[in-house]
Protein backbone atom coordinates (compact mmCIF):
# COMPACT_ATOMS: atom_id res chain seq x y z
CA UNK A 1 0.00 0.00 0.00
CA UNK A 2 1.55 3.02 -0.93
CA UNK A 3 2.23 5.78 1.84
CA UNK A 4 0.42 8.50 0.05
CA UNK A 5 -2.60 6.52 0.31
CA UNK A 6 -1.91 5.93 4.29
CA UNK A 7 -1.55 9.69 4.39
CA UNK A 8 -5.03 10.38 2.76
CA UNK A 9 -6.56 7.94 4.91
CA UNK A 10 -5.24 9.72 7.92
CA UNK A 11 -6.88 12.95 6.50
CA UNK A 12 -9.72 11.38 5.47
CA UNK A 13 -10.55 10.03 9.59
CA UNK A 14 -8.95 13.01 11.33
CA UNK A 15 -11.60 15.44 8.77
CA UNK A 16 -14.24 13.25 10.37
CA UNK A 17 -13.58 13.25 13.69
CA UNK A 18 -12.78 17.04 13.95
CA UNK A 19 -16.12 18.00 12.48
CA UNK A 20 -17.85 15.64 15.10
CA UNK A 21 -15.67 17.09 18.01
CA UNK A 22 -16.19 20.79 16.39
CA UNK A 23 -19.52 19.83 16.47
CA UNK A 24 -19.90 18.43 19.87
CA UNK A 25 -17.31 21.28 21.14
CA UNK A 26 -20.16 24.03 19.99
CA UNK A 27 -22.59 22.41 21.57
CA UNK A 28 -20.89 22.53 24.53
CA UNK A 29 -20.37 25.58 24.42
CA UNK A 30 -23.99 26.84 23.22
CA UNK A 31 -24.94 24.61 26.49
CA UNK A 32 -22.80 27.24 28.54
CA UNK A 33 -24.52 30.63 27.07
CA UNK A 34 -27.40 29.19 27.42
CA UNK A 35 -27.06 28.79 31.35
CA UNK A 36 -25.71 32.08 31.50
CA UNK A 37 -28.68 33.88 30.27
CA UNK A 38 -30.68 31.87 31.87
CA UNK A 39 -29.31 32.71 35.13
CA UNK A 40 -29.02 35.92 34.11
CA UNK A 41 -32.79 36.29 32.88
CA UNK A 42 -34.25 34.60 36.25
CA UNK A 43 -32.78 37.01 38.09
CA UNK A 44 -33.80 39.86 36.32
CA UNK A 45 -37.79 38.12 36.52
CA UNK A 46 -36.98 38.49 40.68
CA UNK A 47 -35.87 41.60 40.66
CA UNK A 48 -38.55 43.15 39.17
CA UNK A 49 -40.92 40.86 41.19
CA UNK A 50 -39.40 42.08 44.34
CA UNK A 51 -39.50 45.63 43.08
CA UNK A 52 -43.57 45.62 42.21
CA UNK A 53 -44.29 44.17 45.93
CA UNK B 1 -67.58 26.87 -9.36
CA UNK B 2 -66.63 29.52 -6.40
CA UNK B 3 -62.92 28.29 -6.01
CA UNK B 4 -62.13 28.85 -9.68
CA UNK B 5 -64.51 32.43 -9.57
CA UNK B 6 -62.23 33.57 -6.62
CA UNK B 7 -58.58 32.50 -7.90
CA UNK B 8 -59.56 34.26 -11.39
CA UNK B 9 -60.34 37.33 -9.45
CA UNK B 10 -57.23 37.19 -7.20
CA UNK B 11 -55.21 36.61 -10.60
CA UNK B 12 -56.80 39.28 -12.24
CA UNK B 13 -56.48 41.92 -9.80
CA UNK B 14 -52.50 41.10 -9.69
CA UNK B 15 -52.11 41.39 -13.17
CA UNK B 16 -54.41 44.46 -14.05
CA UNK B 17 -51.97 45.80 -11.32
CA UNK B 18 -49.01 44.92 -12.89
CA UNK B 19 -50.41 45.81 -16.44
CA UNK B 20 -51.25 49.20 -15.37
CA UNK B 21 -47.14 49.93 -13.51
CA UNK B 22 -44.94 47.43 -15.58
CA UNK B 23 -42.68 47.59 -13.03
CA UNK B 24 -42.01 43.95 -12.78
CA UNK B 25 -41.41 43.35 -15.97
CA UNK B 26 -39.64 45.77 -17.11
CA UNK B 27 -37.77 44.77 -14.19
CA UNK B 28 -36.92 41.61 -15.05
CA UNK B 29 -36.98 41.89 -18.59
CA UNK B 30 -33.80 44.10 -18.08
CA UNK B 31 -32.43 41.49 -15.80
CA UNK B 32 -32.66 38.72 -18.37
CA UNK B 33 -30.83 40.76 -21.25
CA UNK B 34 -28.51 42.11 -18.87
CA UNK B 35 -27.53 38.31 -17.64
CA UNK B 36 -27.59 37.25 -21.37
CA UNK B 37 -24.70 39.86 -21.55
CA UNK B 38 -22.74 38.86 -19.14
CA UNK B 39 -23.31 35.28 -20.11
CA UNK B 40 -21.83 36.43 -23.22
CA UNK B 41 -18.70 37.83 -21.75
CA UNK B 42 -17.96 34.75 -19.72
CA UNK B 43 -18.31 32.45 -22.61
CA UNK B 44 -16.74 32.68 -25.84
CA UNK B 45 -17.33 29.01 -27.65
CA UNK B 46 -17.78 27.89 -31.34
CA UNK B 47 -21.39 27.34 -32.16
CA UNK B 48 -22.07 24.04 -31.96
CA UNK B 49 -20.55 24.14 -28.38
CA UNK B 50 -23.05 27.28 -27.85
CA UNK B 51 -26.03 24.93 -29.26
CA UNK B 52 -24.82 22.08 -26.70
CA UNK B 53 -25.24 24.62 -23.54
CA UNK B 54 -27.71 27.18 -24.53
CA UNK B 55 -30.87 24.68 -22.80
CA UNK B 56 -28.69 25.33 -19.91
CA UNK B 57 -28.10 28.91 -20.29
CA UNK B 58 -32.11 29.98 -20.91
CA UNK B 59 -33.66 28.02 -18.19
CA UNK B 60 -30.51 29.78 -15.34
CA UNK B 61 -31.55 33.42 -17.19
CA UNK B 62 -34.98 32.37 -16.76
CA UNK B 63 -35.00 31.27 -13.20
CA UNK B 64 -33.12 34.36 -12.38
CA UNK B 65 -35.57 36.69 -14.02
CA UNK B 66 -38.53 34.90 -12.53
CA UNK B 67 -37.24 35.32 -9.24
CA UNK B 68 -37.64 39.43 -9.43
CA UNK B 69 -41.00 38.88 -10.27
CA UNK B 70 -41.44 36.08 -7.16
CA UNK B 71 -40.11 38.53 -4.68
CA UNK B 72 -43.28 40.84 -5.52
CA UNK B 73 -45.50 38.78 -5.02
CA UNK B 74 -46.35 38.13 -1.99
CA UNK B 75 -44.45 41.34 -0.79
CA UNK B 76 -46.69 43.78 -2.56
CA UNK B 77 -49.57 43.20 -0.20
CA UNK B 78 -47.41 44.43 2.89
CA UNK B 79 -48.14 47.77 2.37
CA UNK B 80 -51.49 49.14 3.61
CA UNK B 81 -51.99 46.00 5.65
CA UNK B 82 -53.23 44.32 2.29
CA UNK B 83 -52.02 41.53 3.52
CA UNK B 84 -54.16 40.81 6.27
CA UNK B 85 -56.95 42.09 4.65
CA UNK B 86 -56.98 39.30 2.24
CA UNK B 87 -56.31 36.88 4.92
CA UNK B 88 -59.34 38.38 6.48
CA UNK B 89 -61.61 38.14 3.48
CA UNK B 90 -63.94 34.96 2.95
CA UNK B 91 -61.03 33.58 -0.04
CA UNK B 92 -58.89 30.48 1.82
CA UNK B 93 -55.82 30.36 1.32
CA UNK B 94 -55.49 27.73 -0.91
CA UNK B 95 -57.77 30.55 -3.62
CA UNK B 96 -55.21 33.15 -2.34
CA UNK B 97 -52.16 30.89 -3.34
CA UNK B 98 -53.74 29.55 -6.54
CA UNK B 99 -54.32 33.37 -7.93
CA UNK B 100 -51.19 34.68 -7.44
CA UNK B 101 -49.81 31.51 -8.60
CA UNK B 102 -51.76 32.35 -12.10
CA UNK B 103 -51.00 36.11 -12.12
CA UNK B 104 -47.00 35.27 -11.60
CA UNK B 105 -47.05 32.04 -14.06
CA UNK B 106 -48.35 34.92 -16.97
CA UNK B 107 -46.09 37.57 -15.72
CA UNK B 108 -43.15 35.28 -16.21
CA UNK B 109 -43.79 33.85 -19.80
CA UNK B 110 -44.65 36.71 -20.92
CA UNK B 111 -41.09 37.71 -19.74
CA UNK B 112 -39.65 34.34 -21.07
CA UNK B 113 -41.61 35.08 -24.60
CA UNK B 114 -39.61 38.79 -24.87
CA UNK B 115 -36.15 36.80 -23.61
CA UNK B 116 -36.59 34.28 -26.42
CA UNK B 117 -35.67 35.69 -29.60
CA UNK B 118 -33.31 38.02 -27.98
CA UNK B 119 -31.62 35.03 -26.84
CA UNK B 120 -31.48 33.34 -29.91
CA UNK B 121 -30.71 36.68 -32.01
CA UNK B 122 -27.54 37.07 -29.59
CA UNK B 123 -26.33 33.60 -29.70
CA UNK B 124 -27.27 32.76 -32.93
CA UNK B 125 -29.28 29.75 -31.79
CA UNK B 126 -31.79 28.45 -34.13
CA UNK B 127 -34.73 27.07 -32.29
CA UNK B 128 -36.05 24.53 -34.98
CA UNK B 129 -39.05 22.71 -32.50
CA UNK B 130 -40.88 26.07 -31.28
CA UNK B 131 -43.61 24.45 -30.51
CA UNK B 132 -42.50 21.84 -28.17
CA UNK B 133 -39.88 24.25 -27.06
CA UNK B 134 -43.09 26.39 -25.95
CA UNK B 135 -44.81 23.24 -24.14
CA UNK B 136 -41.43 22.61 -21.99
CA UNK B 137 -41.09 26.54 -21.53
CA UNK B 138 -45.00 26.18 -20.04
CA UNK B 139 -44.57 23.03 -17.65
CA UNK B 140 -41.23 24.18 -16.83
CA UNK B 141 -42.45 27.53 -15.75
CA UNK B 142 -45.32 26.61 -13.83
CA UNK B 143 -42.86 24.59 -11.61
CA UNK B 144 -41.15 27.90 -10.82
CA UNK B 145 -43.87 29.33 -10.18
CA UNK B 146 -45.35 27.23 -7.43
CA UNK B 147 -42.33 26.65 -5.63
CA UNK B 148 -41.38 30.68 -5.89
CA UNK B 149 -45.01 31.96 -4.70
CA UNK B 150 -44.61 29.20 -1.71
CA UNK B 151 -41.56 30.54 -0.70
CA UNK B 152 -42.81 33.83 -1.38
CA UNK B 153 -45.20 33.60 1.19
CA UNK B 154 -43.22 32.01 3.49
CA UNK B 155 -41.31 34.88 3.70
CA UNK B 156 -43.30 37.66 3.25
CA UNK B 157 -43.19 38.91 7.09
CA UNK B 158 -39.06 38.11 6.82
CA UNK B 159 -36.81 41.06 7.60
CA UNK B 160 -34.39 39.92 4.62
CA UNK B 161 -37.04 38.52 2.74
CA UNK B 162 -35.11 38.94 -0.56
CA UNK B 163 -32.20 37.15 0.12
CA UNK B 164 -34.40 34.23 1.77
CA UNK B 165 -36.18 33.38 -0.92
CA UNK B 166 -33.12 32.98 -3.39
CA UNK B 167 -31.85 30.93 -1.06
CA UNK B 168 -34.65 28.80 -0.24
CA UNK B 169 -35.95 28.25 -4.03
CA UNK B 170 -33.18 27.20 -6.01
CA UNK B 171 -32.08 24.07 -4.77
CA UNK B 172 -35.94 23.25 -4.46
CA UNK B 173 -35.94 23.64 -8.14
CA UNK B 174 -33.32 21.69 -9.66
CA UNK B 175 -35.19 18.72 -10.31
CA UNK B 176 -37.64 20.89 -12.44
CA UNK B 177 -34.78 22.82 -13.79
CA UNK B 178 -33.18 19.56 -14.83
CA UNK B 179 -36.20 18.61 -16.48
CA UNK B 180 -36.55 21.71 -18.45
CA UNK B 181 -32.54 22.21 -19.31
CA UNK B 182 -32.38 18.48 -20.90
CA UNK B 183 -35.38 19.15 -22.82
CA UNK B 184 -34.71 22.59 -24.04
CA UNK B 185 -30.98 21.17 -24.96
CA UNK B 186 -32.72 18.27 -26.96
CA UNK B 187 -35.14 20.03 -28.69
CA UNK B 188 -32.35 23.21 -30.09
CA UNK B 189 -29.78 20.31 -30.74
CA UNK B 190 -31.48 17.34 -32.26
CA UNK B 191 -34.82 16.85 -31.40
CA UNK B 192 -34.72 13.24 -29.94
CA UNK B 193 -37.36 13.57 -27.70
CA UNK B 194 -38.15 9.86 -27.88
CA UNK B 195 -35.09 9.03 -26.03
CA UNK B 196 -35.49 11.75 -23.33
CA UNK B 197 -38.71 10.92 -22.15
CA UNK B 198 -37.81 10.39 -18.63
CA UNK B 199 -36.86 13.92 -18.23
CA UNK B 200 -40.77 14.92 -19.06
CA UNK B 201 -41.85 12.41 -16.82
CA UNK B 202 -39.83 14.42 -14.10
CA UNK B 203 -40.80 17.82 -14.63
CA UNK B 204 -44.76 16.78 -15.16
CA UNK B 205 -44.25 14.45 -11.52
CA UNK B 206 -42.72 17.94 -10.43
CA UNK B 207 -45.11 20.18 -11.41
CA UNK B 208 -47.83 17.81 -9.39
CA UNK B 209 -46.58 17.18 -6.60
CA UNK B 210 -45.55 20.22 -5.53
CA UNK B 211 -48.83 21.82 -6.88
CA UNK B 212 -50.90 19.87 -4.49
CA UNK B 213 -48.06 20.01 -2.04
CA UNK B 214 -48.34 23.94 -2.15
CA UNK B 215 -52.12 23.92 -2.09
CA UNK B 216 -52.19 21.54 1.18
CA UNK B 217 -49.67 23.59 3.17
CA UNK B 218 -50.67 27.05 2.00
CA UNK B 219 -52.82 27.57 4.53
CA UNK B 220 -50.88 26.33 7.74
CA UNK B 221 -47.81 29.01 6.17
CA UNK B 222 -50.38 32.28 5.74
CA UNK B 223 -52.50 31.73 8.79
CA UNK B 224 -51.61 28.99 11.22
CA UNK C 1 -32.39 10.44 34.66
CA UNK C 2 -32.22 11.86 31.09
CA UNK C 3 -28.21 13.10 31.98
CA UNK C 4 -28.29 9.31 32.49
CA UNK C 5 -29.58 7.77 28.89
CA UNK C 6 -26.90 10.78 27.13
CA UNK C 7 -23.85 9.89 29.02
CA UNK C 8 -24.78 5.93 28.34
CA UNK C 9 -25.65 6.35 24.73
CA UNK C 10 -22.19 8.48 24.26
CA UNK C 11 -20.53 6.28 25.72
CA UNK C 12 -21.71 2.79 24.23
CA UNK C 13 -20.97 4.60 20.89
CA UNK C 14 -17.38 5.63 21.77
CA UNK C 15 -17.00 1.90 22.87
CA UNK C 16 -18.20 0.63 19.71
CA UNK C 17 -16.52 3.59 17.64
CA UNK C 18 -13.40 2.17 19.52
CA UNK C 19 -13.57 -1.19 18.55
CA UNK C 20 -13.99 -1.08 14.72
CA UNK C 21 -11.62 0.99 14.48
CA UNK C 22 -9.66 -1.81 15.61
CA UNK C 23 -11.57 -4.08 13.59
CA UNK C 24 -11.45 -2.08 10.59
CA UNK C 25 -7.44 -1.30 10.48
CA UNK C 26 -6.35 -4.49 11.52
CA UNK C 27 -8.78 -7.46 10.79
CA UNK C 28 -10.18 -6.57 7.44
CA UNK C 29 -8.12 -6.96 4.61
CA UNK C 30 -7.35 -4.05 1.81
CA UNK C 31 -9.95 -4.69 -0.87
CA UNK C 32 -8.75 -5.55 -3.95
CA UNK C 33 -9.39 -2.63 -6.59
CA UNK C 34 -8.92 1.01 -4.31
CA UNK C 35 -6.64 0.08 -1.66
CA UNK C 36 -6.78 1.01 2.07
CA UNK C 37 -8.68 4.55 1.61
CA UNK C 38 -11.77 1.85 0.91
CA UNK C 39 -11.60 1.87 4.90
CA UNK C 40 -13.26 5.35 4.84
CA UNK C 41 -16.60 3.82 3.63
CA UNK C 42 -16.62 2.75 7.71
CA UNK C 43 -17.29 6.45 8.02
CA UNK C 44 -18.81 7.24 5.13
CA UNK C 45 -21.94 5.30 4.14
CA UNK C 46 -23.16 5.12 7.73
CA UNK C 47 -22.99 8.61 8.26
CA UNK C 48 -24.62 8.93 5.17
CA UNK C 49 -27.45 6.93 6.34
CA UNK C 50 -27.81 8.49 9.22
CA UNK C 51 -28.26 11.99 8.13
CA UNK C 52 -30.83 11.09 5.41
CA UNK C 53 -32.82 8.88 8.32
CA UNK C 54 -32.80 12.03 10.64
CA UNK C 55 -33.56 14.09 7.83
CA UNK C 56 -36.98 12.19 7.62
CA UNK C 57 -37.64 11.29 11.56
CA UNK C 58 -37.30 15.42 11.36
CA UNK C 59 -39.96 15.80 8.55
CA UNK C 60 -42.35 13.65 10.52
CA UNK C 61 -41.37 15.20 13.81
CA UNK C 62 -42.49 18.75 12.08
CA UNK C 63 -45.61 17.33 10.88
CA UNK C 64 -46.26 16.44 14.69
CA UNK C 65 -45.99 20.01 15.62
CA UNK C 66 -48.25 20.76 13.05
CA UNK C 67 -50.72 18.43 13.97
CA UNK C 68 -50.33 19.06 18.18
CA UNK C 69 -48.98 22.28 18.38
CA UNK C 70 -46.70 20.96 20.91
CA UNK C 71 -43.58 23.02 20.86
CA UNK C 72 -41.55 20.33 22.15
CA UNK C 73 -41.84 18.55 18.71
CA UNK C 74 -40.68 21.79 16.59
CA UNK C 75 -37.56 21.59 19.38
CA UNK C 76 -36.93 17.71 18.67
CA UNK C 77 -37.34 18.64 15.00
CA UNK C 78 -34.94 21.18 15.20
CA UNK C 79 -32.00 19.43 16.76
CA UNK C 80 -32.40 16.47 14.58
CA UNK C 81 -32.19 18.39 11.40
CA UNK C 82 -29.07 20.24 12.88
CA UNK C 83 -27.79 16.50 13.90
CA UNK C 84 -28.37 15.43 10.66
CA UNK C 85 -26.70 18.45 8.39
CA UNK C 86 -23.46 17.65 10.53
CA UNK C 87 -23.26 14.17 10.14
CA UNK C 88 -24.31 14.87 6.38
CA UNK C 89 -21.16 17.62 5.97
CA UNK C 90 -18.96 14.75 7.56
CA UNK C 91 -20.56 12.03 4.61
CA UNK C 92 -19.70 14.40 1.87
CA UNK C 93 -16.13 15.46 3.06
CA UNK C 94 -15.33 11.88 3.42
CA UNK C 95 -16.56 11.29 0.55
CA UNK C 96 -14.80 14.26 -1.24
CA UNK C 97 -11.43 12.45 0.09
CA UNK C 98 -12.34 9.01 -1.00
CA UNK C 99 -13.08 10.63 -4.35
CA UNK C 100 -9.25 12.54 -4.72
CA UNK C 101 -8.03 8.79 -4.14
CA UNK C 102 -10.09 6.94 -6.57
CA UNK C 103 -10.71 9.64 -9.25
CA UNK C 104 -8.17 12.14 -8.81
CA UNK C 105 -10.42 14.71 -8.14
CA UNK C 106 -11.50 16.44 -5.01
CA UNK C 107 -15.60 16.89 -6.41
CA UNK C 108 -17.31 15.44 -9.11
CA UNK C 109 -20.80 16.48 -10.21
CA UNK C 110 -21.96 13.10 -9.46
CA UNK C 111 -25.65 12.00 -8.37
CA UNK C 112 -24.94 11.13 -4.93
CA UNK C 113 -22.86 13.94 -3.76
CA UNK C 114 -24.27 16.59 -6.05
CA UNK C 115 -28.09 15.73 -4.30
CA UNK C 116 -26.34 15.33 -0.87
CA UNK C 117 -24.48 19.07 -1.43
CA UNK C 118 -28.61 20.11 -2.75
CA UNK C 119 -29.67 18.65 0.42
CA UNK C 120 -27.13 20.46 2.69
CA UNK C 121 -27.67 23.74 0.76
CA UNK C 122 -31.85 23.33 1.22
CA UNK C 123 -31.34 22.58 5.46
CA UNK C 124 -28.76 25.64 5.19
CA UNK C 125 -31.71 27.20 4.29
CA UNK C 126 -33.90 25.57 6.86
CA UNK C 127 -31.60 26.98 9.82
CA UNK C 128 -31.58 30.41 8.00
CA UNK C 129 -35.23 30.96 7.63
CA UNK C 130 -35.38 29.56 12.12
CA UNK C 131 -32.95 31.93 12.88
CA UNK C 132 -34.60 35.02 11.07
CA UNK C 133 -37.73 34.43 12.82
CA UNK C 134 -38.24 35.58 16.30
CA UNK C 135 -41.69 34.17 16.74
CA UNK C 136 -41.65 30.34 18.35
CA UNK C 137 -45.08 29.62 16.83
CA UNK C 138 -44.42 31.22 13.49
CA UNK C 139 -40.69 29.61 13.55
CA UNK C 140 -42.01 26.21 13.88
CA UNK C 141 -44.57 26.57 11.73
CA UNK C 142 -42.78 27.75 8.54
CA UNK C 143 -39.75 25.38 9.13
CA UNK C 144 -42.48 22.87 9.80
CA UNK C 145 -43.48 23.28 5.99
CA UNK C 146 -39.73 23.73 4.18
CA UNK C 147 -38.71 20.56 6.00
CA UNK C 148 -41.89 18.68 4.25
CA UNK C 149 -41.14 20.65 1.14
CA UNK C 150 -37.24 19.43 1.40
CA UNK C 151 -37.74 16.23 2.55
CA UNK C 152 -40.10 15.34 -0.93
CA UNK C 153 -38.20 17.15 -2.98
CA UNK C 154 -35.09 15.49 -1.95
CA UNK C 155 -36.84 12.40 -3.47
CA UNK C 156 -37.18 14.11 -6.73
CA UNK C 157 -34.15 15.60 -6.55
CA UNK C 158 -31.87 12.52 -6.20
CA UNK C 159 -33.78 10.66 -8.74
CA UNK C 160 -33.27 13.89 -11.76
CA UNK C 161 -29.73 13.79 -11.06
CA UNK C 162 -29.15 10.00 -11.11
CA UNK C 163 -30.58 9.87 -14.32
CA UNK C 164 -28.03 12.87 -15.25
CA UNK C 165 -24.32 11.73 -14.12
CA UNK C 166 -23.22 8.42 -13.98
CA UNK C 167 -19.77 8.44 -12.36
CA UNK C 168 -20.27 7.31 -9.14
CA UNK C 169 -19.26 3.63 -8.04
CA UNK C 170 -22.58 1.31 -8.54
CA UNK C 171 -24.15 0.11 -5.29
CA UNK C 172 -21.28 -1.60 -2.81
CA UNK C 173 -23.88 -2.76 -0.74
CA UNK C 174 -27.11 -4.69 -2.16
CA UNK C 175 -29.61 -4.87 0.91
CA UNK C 176 -31.45 -6.98 -0.83
CA UNK C 177 -29.71 -9.79 -2.56
CA UNK C 178 -25.74 -10.50 -2.62
CA UNK C 179 -23.65 -7.67 -3.20
CA UNK C 180 -19.92 -6.05 -3.61
CA UNK C 181 -19.15 -6.50 -0.45
CA UNK C 182 -17.50 -9.88 1.03
CA UNK C 183 -19.15 -10.48 4.58
CA UNK C 184 -16.70 -10.70 6.84
CA UNK C 185 -15.73 -6.87 5.47
CA UNK C 186 -19.88 -5.92 6.09
CA UNK C 187 -20.05 -6.70 9.67
CA UNK C 188 -17.65 -3.41 10.80
CA UNK C 189 -20.40 -0.81 8.92
CA UNK C 190 -23.04 -2.04 10.46
CA UNK C 191 -21.33 -1.66 13.99
CA UNK C 192 -20.66 1.73 12.75
CA UNK C 193 -24.18 2.75 11.65
CA UNK C 194 -25.39 1.63 15.49
CA UNK C 195 -22.79 3.76 16.58
CA UNK C 196 -23.54 6.66 14.70
CA UNK C 197 -27.31 6.09 15.57
CA UNK C 198 -26.42 6.43 19.01
CA UNK C 199 -23.98 9.32 18.95
CA UNK C 200 -26.77 11.24 16.92
CA UNK C 201 -29.40 10.50 19.87
CA UNK C 202 -27.05 11.46 22.22
CA UNK C 203 -26.78 14.95 20.15
CA UNK C 204 -29.95 15.38 19.56
CA UNK C 205 -31.48 14.81 23.38
CA UNK C 206 -28.50 17.39 24.59
CA UNK C 207 -29.61 19.72 21.59
CA UNK C 208 -33.29 19.27 22.72
CA UNK C 209 -32.87 20.19 26.14
CA UNK C 210 -31.15 23.23 24.76
CA UNK C 211 -34.14 24.66 22.56
CA UNK C 212 -36.29 23.79 25.18
CA UNK C 213 -34.08 26.24 27.98
CA UNK C 214 -34.27 28.75 24.65
CA UNK C 215 -38.21 28.78 25.03
CA UNK C 216 -38.14 28.93 28.52
CA UNK C 217 -35.09 31.74 28.78
CA UNK C 218 -37.73 33.62 25.60
CA UNK C 219 -40.63 33.64 28.06
CA UNK C 220 -38.79 34.51 31.10
CA UNK C 221 -37.37 37.36 29.41
CA UNK C 222 -41.06 38.28 28.22
CA UNK C 223 -42.47 37.44 31.88
CA UNK C 224 -39.35 40.27 33.26
CA UNK C 225 -40.63 42.56 30.80
CA UNK C 226 -43.97 43.00 31.54
CA UNK C 227 -43.25 44.52 34.49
Amino acid sequence: MSPQNYTFMFFGFAVAWLIVIGYVISIALREKKLRQELDRVKRMVEESESKSR
Amino acid sequence: MKFLRRTLAVAAKDLRSEIRSKEAVNASVSFALVILLLFSFAFDLEPEEIREIAGGLLWLIFAFAGTLILNRSFARELVNDCLDALLASPISGAELFLGKCLANYVLIIIVECISLPFFAIFYDVRLPHLGLLFVVMLLGTWGITVIGTMFSAMTVNLRLRELMLPTLVYPMLIPALLGAIQLSRVLITNGRLADNFIWFRILVAFDVIFTILALALVEIVLVG
Amino acid sequence: MRQKIILTLAGLAGLILAWNLHTIFLEVPDEANQGAIFRIIYFHVPAAITSFTGFYVGMFSAVGYLIKKDLRLDSIAASINEVSLAFASITLVTGSIWGRIIWGIWWTWDPRLTSYFVCLLIYFGYFMLRRAIDDPTTRARLSAVLSIFACVDIVLVWKSIEWFRTQHPGPVLEIRGGGGMAPGMEAPLWWNFLAFLMLATALILIRTRQESMRLEIDALRRHAHAF
